[in-house]
């Protein structure tokens, strides 16, 4: 109720910021096209809307979703996909911290010394005991909303990605429309939902389904790509390839 | 904790549609949120209001559903409108970006006033 102080789910979210920064994140990793950047969401996004949703049935482990969910905070950075690095919050997934993601090409193309190619970040905007989401800044490929969560489903717990995404600017539509982006993707969601289901024994076979929520391009957004976080890291990649191949990162 | 199911209800002032919303705005609310936008999304209404006053929970998939709902919106050339927000909302609808294209009233009369 609008004359309610203090709603249930007041301390899940995150409060409203000016600019992201990286005081509370821990060392490591390119640390660019984070601090100073504006949150986005698919509202603030260029390209066509898509909800995409990816799940794994952890059949036969005993965790129900509230433990899946404590085990995937935990470790999130260890169920993504090689050549992909998440350098997290300090205290942990809860909401208002922010990330660093250090993330492979498409296809999971790195750079010489295993080095990521895209430098970007996330800010946790929701976390409770069976879900936490996600938000992009600027530059980022995708302006999104990403939940990640478990649910109980025909005697099993299932674990959940939903992406609600529009590429940021015309660049990255331009490779989801070659379909590139789309399968990269694809590819690292279920790939993730496949380590975790390893984590706990199972040898989970990851599934999806998309739906086209709004075909439209938001040329307004086509300035966004100002901000694009993979031209902004080829500029400091050369330094960050020399750094890695002499053992300096 | 018990939890309250979303129960809508939609009705006409004019050019725009009027959808009460109480209850829980979380991932079971998506058939009624979405059966509520279909019936409110008449030809000649140019804006529909989402009334939260009796709104007392929403998570993240509960937004994602409201995003969905702006999209629709928007690509029928509708605007939406909230009305009955209460500060917590607000800060929601402002990092998720929400209130960046949806109009928000204090109340049904003021956004009647300036959308009839």
């Amino acid at each position: 109720m609008s004359d309610n102080p203090a709603p249930r789910d007041a301390g899940n979210w995150a409060r409203p910021v000016d600019k992201l920064d990286l005081s509370g994140v821990q060392a490591g990793g390119m640390r660019l096209n984070v601090a100073g950047r504006h949150l986005t969401g698919p509202i603030r996004g260029f390209g066509q809307m898509w909800q995409k949703t990816y799940w794994v049935r952890l059949s036969g482990a005993p965790a129900t979703p509230q433990e899946v969910i404590t085990v995937w905070k935990a470790e999130f950075p260890s169920f993504w996909p090689k050549g992909n690095r998440f350098y997290g919050p300090l205290t942990g997934i809860r909401p208002g911290e922010v990330a660093v993601l250090n993330l492979a090409g498409p296809g999971g193309v790195t750079a010489p010394g295993e080095t990521p190619v895209i430098a970007t970040g996330i800010m946790v905007i929701y976390a409770d005991d069976v879900s936490f989401s996600f938000m992009t800044p600027e530059g980022h490929i995708l302006a999104g909303l990403i939940t990640f969560s478990a649910f109980a489903e025909d005697g099993a717990t299932v674990a959940q990605v939903q992406a609600l995404i529009r590429t940021m600017d015309p660049l990255y539509e331009l490779s989801f429309r070659l379909g590139v982006g789309h399968r990269t993707e694809d590819d690292f969601w279920q790939a993730t939902l496949r380590n975790l289901a390893a984590r706990f024994n199972v040898a989970g076979q990851a599934q999806m389904r998309s739906a086209l929520v709004d075909p439209r391009l938001q040329w307004s957004e086509a300035k966004n790509v100002w901000h694009n976080a993979a031209i902004r890291t080829a500029f400091v990649l050369p330094g960050e390839i020399l750094k890695r191949l002499l053992g300096r990162s | 904790m018990a939890t309250k199911a979303l129960e809508t209800s939609v009705r006409r002032a004019g050019v725009v549609s009027v959808i009460s919303l109480e209850g829980e705005i979380d991932g079971f609310a998506e058939e009624a949120l979405n059966h509520a936008y279909t019936a409110a999304a008449a030809p000649d209404v140019t804006a529909v209001l989402l009334k939260f006053d009796r709104v007392d929970y929403i998570n993240s998939t509960g937004i994602a559903l409201i995003v969905g709902l702006l999209a629709q919106a928007r690509k029928s050339g509708r605007r939406l409108l909230t009305s009955g927000l209460s500060q917590h909302y607000r800060e929601i609808f402002q990092i998720t970006r929400l209130s960046d294209f949806m109009q928000i009233y204090p109340d049904e009369a003021t956004a009647l006033a300036q959308n009839a």
